[in-house]
């Protein structure tokens, strides 16, 4: 952003102007704050203090009038340079501030005046403006109160005195007691009251018309009369039916909700700006001497209001959060806001869930002293359309159009866009909420996170695909505000990258007007030498839909916790593992042994350096080595692994260089309330929100913040599918009612069966281990994740292999599911492992794992038709054909007639289904979601086969030396995702062939077509053609790929070639 | 359960009868040996976390006491059998008594799975176990060890639970503890520098040079690395190391012509053993495919990751060069593996004596715990090296002169050894 030096040294100066205002009016706030400061005193401090906040504070001199007393500076003169404003109190000047410069002095906008020293004045007057009424009332009050008092010891009827008072003051408020004292009598049932309200229809302006013009004048006498005589009845009424404490109490309630009901219509009124809104509720703020006692159905009238205009219409976050939030939390709220004027933004999905959760917890704290305490780091928001002011400021409404064009120009189009934003300049306004929201975070490192509003329509599926930056915030105030405006931009910009334009596109939302707010967050943390980071981070699941031993339950919860920034832990890694744990289950560790403790301990860390000032993963091992004593909770997140004992570390054991530090958490899980708490909050924000949820946190040594909290059927891959009850049995290849997770299984076409009864007669431990190996290669062989492995008992079992098949991670990697049965053998039920030997590696590829216990009531288990569906194990790996008995591998399209296996699992209800379908056996609901994603699936593998079929036609078969061209593979069978390969098959005469030639062909149009693929996709590959020559000989003898040609299960399709008679 | 199915125990009692015939056991001590001289099959009712009451059934086997106190480890596991634990003991047996130490064969356990069990309860189990077992075992008759599942947290507890109930102090009552509380030093190196002992000694027999000598290694965990690094200290030449790649899931070979230098690659290795390939590119390794470190032109085999590494289908690759096979891990060859290693005149120092240095640091810690005196570190790998040497050629002295393989050999010198001691104490 720094483009030239100019408008960054302007922008200095016009800080340092702001700086100086802001000083200024902080010294008056201060000042009227004082509950016990005389007006007298006030006016005399505001006086003295503007000049500090003007350009020239010592050629400055300040005049004020208030009800015909003057105060002014000393060495006061006037001159003809000035500015003035009025001061207002309920629509009516009272009173006058003038601010003059003594000398003539350099133009500005207004005379020698600038504009922020005008609105400086206008703010501070009507500052003034609430300060006088505020005084005003709270004399009322008081005279009320000491009536209220000698009421209590004197006669009766003194309550008079109260409103002869307020008529005095206050006309409009006591014609509004007057009717509401009416009312009330009626309530009561007082007849002659009714009488009253039926004939004598007084309109409340009445009053006005005294000092309206002459024609009038005949009506006004006439109404005159009626008021008065109008009045003194319902006096007399209230006066024969009320007792004076009734009619005291409510007049005081009356007043009340009178002062409120300006703040009422502001907000009701759905064209008011944000900018009105928040003037109006720090007037309802300010004038409320004590904290008024509104009626419930106002306040929660009011919360209901302004939580539709900060948050979402939605109704169910409206009917949960109306109950917890406050007005006052409204309050500070807008003082940690910044929007343009006239904004009509909201704050996004991600503000909301926070603001309510955060209240939820601080409220149920009442009940339990284990989340009290709970924080949210401090946040200021940008009001949702702020991007779009930011576009229109710099003229970038073209970029809005962005999203109806073809998702290959988006993709091209991107970085141009995130370096336009970053190019230009945020409108001045937003630049100084900024430099505000600067002052009030200090140098502490922010996260700038988007909060969108298409969140709050589709969940967190969506939410992935916007951006969050980490900033260091170190330097000058300069340096930190041209980074955050920067940061903020690249967020803007990601509302245009192809990712989330292309998930929209997919669900018809293109024309949902996307806006997005902004949080500027204070990164939860400490420094660690020049790093900075939060002794542990993660998030937390109220439901668990990865449960390593039965007796975990679905709603003891699953957190994933991580030393340092909880980036690690938030997403799945390749490389590194966090901690899980089951808050409900505390002492349930995955990790049992010192060596699975050591291999699934996280490595690498994330944290901010503050002298690179750049977001960085790092190895937990240096960062212990060089900056272990500075570690927060350091015996909480390590121990010390010693070959065959694990045991929390202290300070100590960083003395000793060779000690092998570990992250385990064994402390924090076992000897502090720490999970106990995250159970309770989980719990309790389940109970309330009525939802399962998940939320993220951090702890900086000290305390717990909550850092983010979501419905948990935002989290696409873990909702629970629709289980079908018309089901014919003959359909149903499996039944299992015993330990169901939720998670989606995507349609299978292979199933690779091992036989449990033909496992356990094998009796040389050499062919068992076979099995294994035949698994392994079967797991490369068969499409990723569009197979299935079912086995007996312990998928891993390493010591006993008879008690289940030896496999490794690697050998059941591309998996969709593993699926253990346990078999009764005579009246034994074997244990099952539920995937023990790699959870975590199952967790983090998302691996499902499912126990079936065929033997149970009620279960079906169809045997058969593993038994009877045809074998194709020797076709696909002929070297382990003697072990057809044990290993079947089905081939589920071919075997059924064209139908797939479908995995419905369902946790609330308990239930998993395997199904053999085909695409209309789909019930309805899930038709929704699989058209979509079908529909945008399909289009991979229709264009990879068009691509096949121009490609052969456009191969000169005679010139090359081609009998034959195959496209098999996902191509072939319609499963081509975006980052396939497309597989031929050439059929070459050995003789004729022109290898080199055809080589450099298929390369050149390799290389075009991965490059297309690329913009349409976004996958990068190094070619897109996966070129493979058989000769007459291969045929002949169906070796390697040529076995592919009229093979039984999944034989390569012919394609049409040029000059070619076949 | 059908009779055809895998049984440990019937194949362990398959493999002493082969053994049997050749040494011409007679029937008693055949019976003797066949079997288990005691097992303790025992209930350990355990409170719960959540109130309730769970009854977990335990076991210990002695195989045999003969030659000193049974020794042998303690078994979590879901689906222990105690044929699995049976099996395991005779084959302690066997082990104790071919590095010639001073000690029988045990094996104990619990069904359970310690992934659904809390800290506490484990505890609870292991002080349960102990319970039933304090007349029974102790560091005059019998000694665990950790082993599936359990480790040196579970030996405290147990150690605690067996002191109190005897009011005194045991700390030879049980091996595998800590260093500090009773665990030896030198635990670490020992069967890496074990397997290189008989290595040392089997090249001397061959009258071969070590510092002439290259060697290729499977694995590089704890027994490859301390293996590696005597080899080298002794002036041999390691021109490469194989080790399994977490992130991508298959194994590489890194190879150096000019030798690996150990202490590079230990400081760009994880604890698992696994070797980040892009730095060890960056320092001039070659990045060869995981099977490649059998074919290499080199003397000296030392597969040390996992079992049925070296099989029918690959043992034809290795080099006519190799002179010596070490096998470092347990069972790493198979038995048709094992016929073309006969055919190809390759000297076999088999599993259960290359690796040896394991149980005879055991025996170590047990014997500095009962005097209460613990050596330094130079003098457990003097005393270790001392075994291993004497072990070594007891069974290659047999294998010569009977002309048999070192395999055979080492299982006949034990057994005939177990044989003996009942004998001599009259009991056959």
């Amino acid at each position: 952003m720094k483009t030239t030096n100019k408008p960054a040294d302007s922008l200095v100066l016009e800080l340092q102007e702001r700086a100086k205002e802001l000083n200024c009016l902080y010294i008056i706030e201060d000042t009227l704050n004082k509950s016990d400061i005389s007006a007298r005193q006030a006016f005399h401090t505001i006086i003295n203090t503007l000049p500090q906040g003007c350009q020239y504070p010592d050629s400055c001199r300040v005049k004020l009038f208030y009800e015909d007393i003057t105060y002014q500076t000393s060495e006061f003169e006037e001159s003809k340079w000035f500015i003035q404003v009025d001061i207002v109190v309920q629509e009516k000047v009272v009173g006058l501030i003038k601010l003059f410069y003594l000398k003539e002095l350099p133009k500005a906008d207004f005379g020698p005046f600038l504009k922020g020293e005008k609105k400086l004045l206008n703010t501070v007057a009507e500052r003034l403006g609430h300060f006088i009424l505020h005084k005003k009332l709270k004399n009322v009050f008081k005279e009320m109160n000491d009536v209220r008092e000698t009421v209590s010891k004197s006669s009766k009827g003194e309550w008079q005195i109260v409103l002869d008072m307020i008529r005095k003051t206050d006309p409009n408020l006591f014609m509004s007691l007057m009717r509401k004292l009416l009312h009330f009598l009626c309530w009561k049932g007082v007849e002659e009251a009714e009488m009253l309200m039926k004939h004598a229809s007084i309109k409340r302006r009445v009053v006005e018309f005294e000092e309206e013009s002459d024609e009038n004048k005949p009506m006004k006498i006439k109404k005159i009369a009626n008021y008065d005589e109008y009045v003194d009845t319902i006096i007399r009424l209230a006066g024969e039916n009320l007792t004076d404490d009734i009619i005291l109490a409510r007049i005081q309630k009356w007043i009340q909700e009178d002062k409120s009901s300006g703040l009422v219509k502001v907000v009701e009124n759905q064209d008011t700006s944000l900018t009105e809104i928040s003037d109006a509720i720090r007037k309802y703020y300010h004038i409320s001497p004590e904290k008024l006692e509104l009626s419930p159905s106002t306040v929660k009238g009011l919360r209901v209001s302004l939580l539709r205009r900060f948050f979402t219409d939605q109704l169910d976050f409206i009917s949960v959060a109306k109950e917890y939030v406050k007005l006052t939390d409204f309050y500070k709220l807008i003082d940690k806001m910044i929007f343009p004027p006239a904004s009509h933004g909201k704050l996004g999905g991600k503000s909301a869930g926070l603001f309510l959760s955060y209240h939820i917890i601080s409220k149920e704290s009442e009940n339990d002293p284990l989340i009290q305490n709970i924080k949210i780091p401090k946040t200021w928001y940008i009001s949702s359309d702020g991007v779009l002011y930011f576009m229109q400021y710099n003229n970038l409404e073209e970029v809005l159009e962005q999203k109806y064009k073809e998702i290959d120009e988006v993709r091209i189009e991107y970085p141009h866009i995130v370096q336009l934003f970053k190019n230009s300049e945020f409108p001045p306004d937003i630049v100084k909420g900024l430099s505000v929201a600067l002052d009030d975070l200090g140098e502490k490192p922010l996260i700038v996170r988007s909060s969108s509003l298409l969140e709050d329509q589709l969940g967190a599926a969506f939410s992935g695909k916007y951006k969050s930056l980490f900033l260091a915030n170190q330097g000058s105030k300069e340096d930190r505000l041209i980074a955050l405006m920067d940061a903020i931009a690249e967020v803007y910009a990601s509302t245009f990258s192809p990712d989330p334009i292309e998930y929209r596109a997919e669900r018809g939302l293109l024309d949902f007007h996307e806006e997005m707010g902004v949080m500027i967050q204070e990164v939860v943390g400490v420094k660690v030498g020049n790093y900075f980071l939060p002794a542990f981070a993660g998030v937390a699941f109220s439901t668990n839909e990865f449960r390593w031993s039965p007796r975990i339950k679905r709603n003891d919860g699953l957190i994933r916790i991580v030393p340092g920034l909880g980036t690690r832990a938030v997403d799945r890694l390749s490389d590194d593992y966090p901690l899980l744990a089951s808050p409900g289950q505390p002492s349930l560790k995955v990790n049992v042994t010192p060596e699975e403790m050591f291999r699934y301990s996280p490595k690498k860390i994330d944290v901010i350096n503050l002298e690179t000032n750049e977001f960085e993963s790092i190895h937990i091992k240096d960062l212990i080595k060089k900056y272990g004593q500075e570690y927060p909770n350091f015996s909480e997140v390590f121990s010390v692994y010693d070959s065959n004992i694990v045991r929390p570390a202290t300070q100590f054991d960083l003395d000793d260089e060779k000690k092998e530090l570990i992250v385990t958490f064994d402390k924090l899980f076992i000897k502090t309330d720490f999970l106990k708490k995250v159970d309770l909050i989980l719990k309790t924000l389940q109970a309330k929100i009525q939802s399962p949820i998940d939320i993220e946190f951090a702890c900086d040594g000290n305390d717990f913040y909550l850092l983010q909290c979501r419905p948990q059927s935002f989290t696409g891959d873990i909702t629970s599918d629709n289980i079908p009850k018309d089901i014919p049995e003959e359909k149903i290849l499996f039944t299992a009612k015993k330990f169901i997770s939720n998670g989606r299984v995507p349609e299978i076409t292979h199933i690779v069966y091992v036989d449990p009864v033909h496992y356990s007669e094998i009796s040389d431990r050499n062919r068992l281990l076979q099995v294994g190996r035949a698994v392994g290669k079967l797991n490369k062989l068969l499409p990723k994740r569009k197979f299935i492995l079912i086995g007996p008992g312990r998928w891993g079992s390493r010591g006993d292999i008879k008690l289940g098949v030896s496999v490794t991670y690697s050998d059941i990697n591309n998996t969709a599911m593993l699926i253990e049965v346990a078999k009764k053998k005579g009246n034994y039920l074997p244990d099952l492992s539920f995937g023990t030997h790699f959870f975590q590696d199952l967790v983090e590829a998302n691996i499902r794992y499912l126990p079936l216990y065929p033997d149970n009531e009620g279960i079906i288990f169809n045997e058969s038709f593993f038994h009877n569906s045809v074998n194709i194990i020797r076709d696909l790996i002929p070297e382990y054909s003697h072990l057809e008995d044990t290993i079947k591998v089905i081939d589920v399209v071919n075997s059924t007639g064209g139908s797939i296996l479908k995995v419905m699992m369902n946790a609330d209800l308990n239930i998993a289904l395997g199904v053999i379908t085909d695409e209309t056996g789909v019930s309805e609901s899930e038709k929704v979601h699989k058209d979509l994603v079908e529909n945008h699936s399909g289009e991979h593998w229709k264009w990879r086969m068009k691509i096949a079929e121009k490609i052969a036609s456009e191969l000169d078969a005679e010139k090359f030396g081609i009998k034959a061209m195959y496209v098999f593979g996902s191509t072939k069978n319609t499963i081509a995702g975006p980052g396939s390969d497309i597989n031929l098959l050439i059929h070459i005469n050995e003789k004729e062939a022109k290898l080199n030639d055809l080589n450099l062909w298929f390369e050149g149009w390799s290389l075009c077509l991965s490059e297309i693929n690329f913009l349409r996709t976004g996958y990068k590959s190094p070619g897109l053609l996966d070129i493979h020559y058989v000769n007459d000989e291969d045929i002949k003898h169906k070796s390697g790929f040529a076995s592919k040609i009229d093979a039984v299960t999944d034989a390569a399709a012919p394609l049409k070639l040029k000059n070619n008679q076949s | 359960m059908s009779s055809k199915d895998f049984n440990a125990f019937e194949m362990a009692q398959a493999q002493f009868d082969k053994v049997a015939d050749i040494l011409n056991l007679d029937d008693s001590t055949r019976q003797l040996l066949r079997n288990p001289l005691r097992e303790y099959h025992f209930s350990i009712p355990v409170k719960m976390d959540d109130g309730s009451v769970k009854v977990f059934k335990g076991f210990r086997v002695q195989h045999n006491d003969a030659r000193g106190p049974a020794k042998g480890g303690i078994r979590f596991h879901p689906q222990e059998t105690v044929d699995t634990v049976k099996a395991l003991a005779t084959w302690m047996t066997w082990k104790c008594a071919v590095v010639n130490i001073p000690l029988g064969g045990g094996k104990g356990g619990v069904i359970c799975d310690p992934h659904n069990l809390s800290m506490r309860e484990q505890e609870n189990i292991c002080r349960g176990w102990v319970r039933q077992l304090a007349r029974n075992v102790g560091p005059l008759n019998d000694v665990p060890a950790p082993d599936v599942m359990t480790n040196g947290q579970h030996m405290l507890w147990m150690l605690d639970e067996f002191e109190t109930i005897h009011g005194a102090k045991y700390p030879g009552f049980i091996t595998g503890k800590p260093v500090g509380m009773g665990g030896s030093l030198g635990r670490t190196e020992a069967t890496g520098y074990g397997v290189i002992y008989t290595v040392r000694e089997a090249l001397k027999q061959l009258n071969i040079d070590i510092t002439k000598t290259t060697a290729s290694v499977q694995g590089f965990g704890n027994v490859a690395q301390y293996a590696i690094e005597l080899y080298t200290l002794l002036g041999g030449k390691v021109i490469c190391v194989s080790c399994w790649d977490q992130e991508d899931q298959v194994s590489y070979t890194f190879k150096k012509a000019d030798g690996v230098d150990l202490n590079v690659l230990r400081s760009i290795t994880n604890k698992f053993g696994g070797i980040d390939k892009d730095k060890a590119k960056e320092l001039g390794y070659e990045i060869l495919g995981g099977d490649i470190w059998i074919e290499q032109d080199v003397d000296i085999l030392i597969p040390a990751a996992l079992e049925n590494q070296v099989r029918g289908d690959n043992a034809q690759k290795i080099s006519k060069k190799v002179k010596v096979l070490a096998e470092g891990a347990n069972g790493p060859t198979t038995p048709e593996a094992d016929k073309i290693l006969q055919e190809k005149g390759i000297f076999v120092i088999p599993d259960f004596l290359a690796n040896a240095g394991g149980v005879t640091c055991s025996y170590f810690e047990q014997v500095q715990c009962n005097m209460n005196y613990y050596w330094e570190k130079e003098e457990v790998l003097t005393k270790l090296d001392s075994k291993m040497t004497a072990a070594f050629h007891a069974v290659s002295d047999l294998a010569s002169k009977r002309k048999m393989f070192m395999r055979d050999a080492a299982y006949v010198i034990s057994i005939n050894r177990v044989a003996q001691a009942c004998r001599d104490r009259g009991w056959v």
